[in-house]
């Protein structure tokens, strides 16, 4: 069961097409687990479509401009129909919807698989954890992070923010319960240690702007070098 | 100029129920028929009011102008992609220029992000296939550094240990080991260094 949805804000911003990157990618990501939050991503999407381009009033007069470039318009020949036949002969619809790690598969949300080809080979982190990062083309840090039983990230805070969307499985940082579908938006107030006694472990999806600061124990050894880390 | 083909010039008319269903009509025709009579009402309707969406958006002339020019452009080369039973032609329409709009800006700002509007909202659904894939590089884990850790001198090991592992300030460390903060400050600094070495050639 879904407990954590991204703010009625953040889902406003993704609507209108003014959240950031970043974020649009992980509100898109939860929508394709959350009916909830695709239902109202929909709704919200049909209101606003609904106020700016049909009740809109538009007053100005009707601008000339505008015969010319209908007129070069219809020119224009008709797409290659249907698109899917396209999208097969291209060998898009090859691309994997899925990541294998120690033999288990994991089925990612649609807005993910794109990122596939882009994630790097698993790492071990401390102990229990096992980390792919994910090239995004820029400085921001993205990783699938996956958790065996037992399995835990040292205490950290967060210079920047941290999302983070719970792919498979469940985890608990000390002040909450996650389950699969969970989305979580943090930032450099909060202190926490993610780590998972499920069974199965847990596999999450995460994007940092900035490194993170680790608080406790040996690992504080690594704030020095957590800019090295996450490239 | 296109001859016998009126322009809807007066927008404000129609009502939104039913200009959703005259729309839906004209976007089926233009799909099955290439209509061009069909297209001009639905340009007629849209196109001044996505001018002003975009000016709000964009807060530029040329830009909007062009994000109109695109939005059309694709509804008229991919009406057959419009299902009236998914949304009305508003919504189908808003979500093109949304998507135009996010690509647009994505290179206006010279974004680094690869992330484009077709992952967040697959309307048109026609991706071509990302090249660019790289390698990546190793990375360090927090097991290596350990491994890196054991490999320094014992006089900068424990400095190190006292640091980050007991918390203690260099003045505390410097009391209890009796030696100089000084030899402190430059065993921790080139403690520091070594292991930023070590990564690096672990790279």
């Amino acid at each position: 069961m879904i407990k954590f949805h991204p703010t009625p804000d953040l889902i406003e911003q993704f609507v209108t097409g003014t959240l950031a990157p970043a974020e649009s990618l992980m509100v898109s990501a939860h929508c394709d687990m959350c009916k909830y939050c695709q239902e109202l991503v929909d709704e919200k999407t049909a209101e606003f479509a609904m106020d700016h381009l049909e009740l809109e009033n538009v007053v100005e007069s009707y601008d000339p401009q505008f015969d010319l470039m209908l007129a070069n318009i219809t020119q224009q020949p008709a797409a290659e129909a249907p698109d899917v036949s396209l999208r097969k002969s291209s060998g898009i619809d090859a691309q994997s919807t899925s990541i294998e790690l120690d033999g288990k598969t994991f089925e990612l949300p649609k807005t993910l698989h794109r990122l596939i080809q882009k994630k790097g080979n698993w790492s071990s982190l401390v102990g229990k954890l096992w980390q792919a990062p994910v090239d995004m083309g820029y400085d921001g840090v993205a990783n699938f992070i996956y958790m065996e039983k037992g399995g835990s990230v040292p205490e950290h805070t967060h210079r920047g923010s941290e999302m983070t969307l719970v792919i498979n499985g469940e985890f608990s940082d000390g002040m909450n319960d996650y389950d699969s579908g969970d989305f979580i938006y943090l930032n450099g107030e909060h202190t926490h240690a993610p780590a998972s006694e499920a069974a199965e472990g847990c596999l999450v999806f995460s994007i940092v702007d900035q490194p993170l600061h680790f608080t406790s124990g040996i690992a504080r050894l690594l704030n020095p070098f957590s800019h090295l880390f996450f490239r | 100029m296109l001859v016998g083909i009126p322009l809807e010039h007066e927008n404000s008319a129609v009502e939104p129920k039913e200009c959703a269903v005259e729309m839906s009509d004209y976007l089926v025709k233009v799909a099955q028929d290439r209509c061009k009579a069909s297209f001009a009402r639905v340009f007629g309707f849209f196109a001044p009011r996505l001018r002003s969406y975009a000016l709000k958006q964009l807060g530029n002339e040329a830009l909007a102008m062009e994000l109109v020019q695109d939005t059309m452009s694709n509804v008229w080369q991919k009406a057959h992609l419009f299902n009236a039973e998914k949304g009305s032609p508003s919504t189908w329409i808003f979500t093109i220029a949304r998507n135009i709009r996010f690509d647009m800006l994505r290179k206006v700002q010279n974004r680094k992000e690869d992330i484009c509007a077709d992952d967040l909202w697959p309307v048109l659904c026609e991706q071509t296939p990302d090249a660019n894939e790289k390698a990546l590089d190793d990375q360090v884990t927090l097991e290596q550094i350990g491994h890196l850790f054991e490999d320094l001198p014992e006089k900068q090991k424990v400095v190190l240990e006292a640091i980050y592992i007991d918390g203690k300030s260099q003045q505390e460390i410097a009391d209890e080991l009796d030696i100089p903060l000084g030899t402190v400050k430059s065993r921790t600094r080139l403690a520091l260094q070594r292991l930023k070495g070590m990564i690096s050639d672990y790279d």
